[in-house]
């Protein structure tokens, strides 16, 4: 008699694992930053610039048991700036990170905040700014950035990123 | 043919082994027994006999002892992957090799130790699932002790260990998988049997393979478990947890690479190591060979 002892087994999917740790940062920030009253109504929305199925799954995952305060989330893929100017949250995938300053562009005067996926962002406009540091994922954060969008950032959440100016 | 030179050596033997006094009647008895086909008769009449001082150091008394229970085992007990008779055979089959050395006895209990002990690695093999695991780890252990009294330097056995390390942890990959986290153990004996089998052999590029996966699971597993409640620093350590699993992963895909370059699941496994390390520019290059191989 012979032993079957093949299996194969395929590995799980990475790109998932990787979407479910920015979401976990993503609905940190909502904990962390409040909004101006005006922003406290309706959907609290959420544009993902860019193309990242996984990402957009595990946020709509998130939304469908997660609320800030009273509000809904809304999960929304956005394409040009000009989808943006609704969202509370803004996340330019790093594909699409020379979309930076025509999104700036069209937040002014709004209060939203900027996350972004790339080296150096932070110091470019984005409020907080993934990043990479011994194989994990990280963030940095630049409060003025996101303070002149009228957000109020906790003390909490700029001690556990990385600080930038 | 062979059938008959058998019976008429088993004749011989058993002729050789009878005597005036009354032990040995008794095993004569049950032999005669066994060839009318009573096999209780024959079982309880040697059992008695090789309880007595007379005979219980007689090498043929054992040898008689072995075959009727072998017998019992092949008319009524083929089909219990636990059957009691066929360990008794093996026990007074193994006590009479012992015993008896002349080379005709030596020769018939190595052949019947090595026929039921084959009936065991078959039974091993037909219990590799989820529910019966256990006996087949037990029939395997019963039949390598038996299997290497016999034939110390069976050129096949370490195969065979590592067949069977490999099976078994694939049943225990099963139970795990099943309820990920209620059967934790069952994630820490399938890592044992993969390193038993690769403690056999380094370069199975099966056991490499699936010990990696395993690895990377683990870690995939437990970012995705993870609550969207998670504070960031508790989602650093869950980072920690998983980095450190998806770097002892590594080694084992890297090594099942090195076997098997074009292997696809060996790729796709490296690309997503190395992409969960953030280390984007190799998972790409792995990407990049897997669409080359599916071309």
């Amino acid at each position: 008699m012979i032993l079957s002892s093949w299996m194969v087994v395929l590995p799980d999917q990475s790109e998932e694992a990787n979407a479910k740790i920015k979401t976990i940062y993503i609905y940190n920030f909502t904990k962390y930053i409040e909004w101006p009253a005006s922003y406290k109504e309706g959907n609290f929305v959420v544009g993902v610039l860019g193309t990242n199925t996984p990402l957009v799954t595990e946020l709509n995952k998130m939304a469908s048991s997660k609320t800030v305060g009273t509000q809904k989330f809304e999960i929304k893929s956005v394409f040009t700036p000009a989808d943006c100017a609704k969202c509370h949250i803004v996340y330019i995938l790093s594909d699409n990170s020379s979309q930076l300053n025509g999104v700036l562009g069209k937040l002014k005067g709004k209060s939203a905040l900027i996350v972004t996926d790339k080296s150096g962002l932070a110091t470019k406009g984005s409020g907080i700014n993934f990043f990479v540091d011994g194989n994990k994922q990280k963030i940095e954060l630049n409060r003025s950035n996101i303070e002149k969008y009228k957000l109020k950032v906790a003390s909490t959440l700029v001690d556990m990123a990385v600080q930038v100016k | 043919m062979l059938k008959t030179k058998r019976t008429i050596i088993f004749g011989l033997l058993l002729f050789l082994a009878v005597s005036l006094n009354a032990q040995q009647s008794r095993v004569t008895a049950a032999y005669t027994f066994l060839q009318q086909g009573k096999l209780d008769s024959a079982k309880a009449t040697i059992d008695v006999a090789i309880l007595h001082s007379e005979t219980q150091s007689d090498g043929q008394a054992w040898y008689v002892r072995g075959f009727i229970y072998k017998t019992i085992y092949n008319q009524s007990e083929k089909s219990n992957k636990q059957s009691s008779s066929r360990i008794e055979g093996l026990i007074s089959f193994k006590k009479s090799l012992t015993i008896d050395t002349t080379q005709e006895n030596v020769t018939e209990n190595i052949k019947n130790i090595k026929y039921l002990a084959t009936t065991l690695y078959n039974d091993a093999a037909a219990s590799l699932d989820t529910i019966d695991y256990k006996i087949a780890v037990n029939n395997f252990d019963i039949f390598r002790e038996y299997y290497l009294l016999v034939d110390p330097s069976a050129e096949n056995f370490k195969q065979k260990e590592i067949d069977f390390a490999n099976a078994m942890a694939t049943v225990y990959t099963r139970i795990y998988e099943a309820d990920r986290k209620g059967k934790t153990d069952f994630l820490n004996y399938a890592k044992a049997s993969y390193n038993k089998a690769l403690s056999f052999d380094p370069n199975n590029i099966n056991a490499n393979y699936n010990m990696g996966i395993l690895y990377y699971n683990q870690a995939v597993n437990l970012i995705n478990q993870s609550d969207y409640d998670l504070d960031i620093v508790a989602l650093n350590d869950v980072q920690d947890n998983s980095i450190n699993l998806f770097k002892q992963s590594l080694p084992f895909m890297e090594k099942a690479y090195a076997l098997d370059p074009n292997k696809k699941e060996t790729l796709l496994g490296l690309s997503g190591i190395y992409f969960s390390l953030n280390e984007k520019e190799k998972s790409n290059e792995f990407k990049q060979k897997l669409e080359q191989i599916g071309k």
